[in-house]
């Protein structure tokens, strides 16, 4: 078994499971699904990019600290070796005692404490820093204010003072002082920007490991996505094209499994129904179908029967015409003949009356009247009638004397109560009793007729009533047209009521009717 | 249950009054560890004892005394200093002297062989420099009125 047909298989167990899962999912149609799927989709890549975003944010800040320290340290450095220049400068002034030296210090006097202010502002946002600098600018300027003017001034008046050892050993130790602060300083900036360089370090893996995990997820989401798509719609599209194409080729019995997502569900859903439908219209047009053939041989027997029915009586109307015509006969001969010819020829017009009457009633274009019955009177009119034409036969009636009343048309009622009778008659060829009897029953009125002759093959029972259906009457040479029970029954179902029949074959047959009785 | 946390709290509480007030009481008697005092001295008054040959000879003896300030708290003088040296040769003279501070006295000495820039010694001190030793560095700052920085580097 392919897949394809794995798909087409349904069992009841997976039908139940079908039923559950459509339950499950009418909630969520497959547009619903599939918008979500986006969403999440979305919402995960969408997510991995502001983690990207935030890592590469904070990366950017790390790094923006680290060349910011970077700068700090510059100035720093700028700084100090400006501080630097003021010693040394000062100190060739002490020992040299030229005044030239001092150039490049006083250059640098006047730009240290712009460089320490703007020192101080750049760590302004480092509590820590920004007490180094103030602390830094607060040395640099009693350095200046207590030490470099001052031995500026002594040695303008006395150099040997500002080369004394004190003096010397006084200078040292400031700026010494004030490297170690510098160097204290910078150390603190080197740390911070090695932090940064860390932070920033830690944060590309932090943001590289994320990107690596968002491609991942969004790979693996994809790659569901596309199964999910797959298993949920390619699959099942095309189990129903397949199942269209064999559908096509006249499978009309094949149903798709329905499961499936929303939509998807609904497709197979209607595949079925419409595989349902066109399997009930091929069933229907071959019923139709058959109906047609079995119509058409119907018509074949009628013809074939009504031209047997007619050519009898017409071929003795037409012999004894042309007998007529051709020889001459005495006046008792003509007569004879004539009687026969009057005689076919009303068989021929009773013969199309019923044929007519019972096309009418099956069209229900026979016009009924509706009286008041009396059918133990006409059942004792119609056994007097038939009593009369055999001497083999003896009819026998039993109403018990009680009005059997019902409503509808007598001359019909008649008519169907002479046939039974007439068969009754017709097909107990040996003579005997026939029983006529007349009860009301259960808000009816029942009449049957039973004889004891040929009866009825079990065979013949289902088609007894069909028109034309003479049993091996015809070959028994029992006259008939096949109308009668067929009118029978037809004019007894138009006056509300039923008819049936009994009969075993060779054990002689009960033929009743049951009507409506007139105010029950 | 809660007479056992109020006794813990009132035994925290009296060990921490005892400390602060040991601590206080230490602080207010010498200074511990290294310290510096920047203050300003202006000489008030000048005396120079001439012995011996006429200008600076061994022998001759200066005294001087200054009002000491601290112009970064206050513009009064916050105390006053007696310096005696005497010459013992050329320009090089032996001076001791003690600086009356708020909380204490500072002594000095040593030798000066440019007023201009010098360094003595901090021999010790009392009240809340009992006990200290250093250095003390005298700068010019000004002629007239003569001013000097007076730096203390204070090591205990």
């Amino acid at each position: 078994m392919n897949e394809s047909e794995g798909a087409l298989v349904s069992t009841a167990a997976a039908d139940s499971e079908q039923k559950r899962s459509r339950r499950r999912w009418k909630p969520f149609p497959l547009a619903a699904r599939l918008l979500l799927a986006s969403c999440v989709l979305a919402a995960l890549v969408a997510g991995v990019f502001v983690l990207l975003l935030l890592a590469i944010s904070t990366l950017r800040d790390a790094t923006d600290r680290e060349a910011h320290a970077k700068d700090v340290v510059t100035s720093a450095v700028t700084t100090e070796k400006l501080v630097l220049d003021l010693e040394t400068g000062l100190r060739g002034l002490q020992l040299g005692g030229n005044r030239q030296f001092l150039q490049p210090a006083l250059r640098s006097k006047a730009e240290v404490p712009r460089r320490l202010s703007e020192l101080e502002q750049e760590v302004v946002d480092d509590p820590t820093q920004l007490r180094r600098a103030r602390q830094l600018h607060r040395s640099v300027s009693d350095y200046i204010e207590l030490y470099f003017d001052l031995i500026i001034d002594i040695a303008r008046d006395s150099p040997e003072a500002a080369r004394t050892d004190v003096a010397l050993a006084e200078g040292r130790r400031r700026i010494d002082g004030i490297q170690d602060q510098f160097a204290s300083f910078v150390a603190a900036e080197d740390a911070q920007a090695a932090r940064s360089a860390q932070t920033a370090s830690d944060r590309a893996d932090l943001a590289i490991a994320l990107g690596v995990l968002g491609l991942v997820l969004s790979a693996a989401l994809i790659i569901t996505f596309g199964a999910y798509l797959a298993r949920s719609i390619a699959r099942p599209v095309r189990g129903v094209a397949q199942g269209a194409t064999r559908l096509a080729a006249g499978e009309f019995s094949l149903r798709l499994g329905e499961g499936g997502p929303g939509e998807i569900g609904e497709l197979t859903r209607a595949f079925n129904s419409m595989a349902g439908e066109l399997e009930q219209g091929q069933r229907e047009l071959r019923e139709q179908n058959r109906r047609l053939q079995k119509s058409e041989r119907a018509k074949s027997e009628l013809v074939s029967i009504v031209s047997h029915e007619v050519r009898t009586p017409l071929a003795s109307v037409l012999g004894f015409t042309s007998l007529l015509l051709h020889r001459d006969t005495d006046d008792e001969t003509r007569r004879r003949y004539l009687e026969i010819v009057d005689a076919q020829g009303r068989r021929l017009n009773a013969l199309l009356d019923d044929f007519l009457d019972v096309q009418r009633l099956e069209e229900g274009r026979l016009q009924l009247s509706s009286e008041l019955v009396d059918m133990a009177a006409l059942l004792q009119e119609q056994v007097q009638l038939f009593e009369a034409q055999s001497e083999l036969h003896r009819l026998e009636l039993e109403v018990n004397g009680e009005p059997l009343d019902v409503r509808g048309d007598p001359n019909r009622l008649a008519q169907v109560v002479g046939n039974l009778l007439s068969n009754a008659i017709k097909y107990s060829p040996e003579g005997g009793t026939v029983e006529v009897l007349g009860r009301p029953s259960n808000g009816s009125v029942r009449v049957s007729v039973r004889d004891h002759g040929l009866g009825i093959p079990a065979d013949q029972h289902d088609r007894i009533f069909t028109k034309f259906f003479r049993g091996d009457a015809a070959t028994s040479g029992i006259a008939g047209s096949g109308l009668g029970l067929a009118f029978a029954r037809a004019v007894i179902e138009a006056h509300g009521g039923r008819m049936g029949f009994e009969s075993t074959s060779g054990g002689g047959s009960t033929f009743f009717l049951e009507l409506p009785r007139a105010g029950a | 249950m809660l007479r056992t946390a109020v006794i813990a709290f009132a035994l925290a509480l009296c060990t921490t009054l005892a400390a602060t007030a040991a601590g206080g009481g230490r602080a207010a008697s010498s200074v511990t560890g290294p310290a510096q005092i920047g203050i300003s001295g202006q000489q008030v008054s000048y005396t120079r004892v001439d012995v011996g040959k006429k200008n600076a000879s061994p022998g001759d003896t200066e005294i001087i005394g200054y009002r000491l300030y601290n112009r970064r708290v206050t513009s009064k003088a916050i105390g006053h200093a007696d310096l005696i040296c005497t010459f013992a040769n050329g320009r090089s003279r032996v001076c001791r002297g003690t600086y009356f501070l708020p909380k204490g006295r500072l002594v000095v000495g040593g030798s000066i062989s440019y007023r201009q820039l010098y360094e003595l010694a901090v021999l010790g001190g009392t009240g809340l420099y009992d006990n200290a030793r250093g250095t003390m560095t005298a700068t010019r700052i000004n002629r007239k009125p003569r001013r000097e920085f007076l730096l203390f580097r204070l090591v205990g």
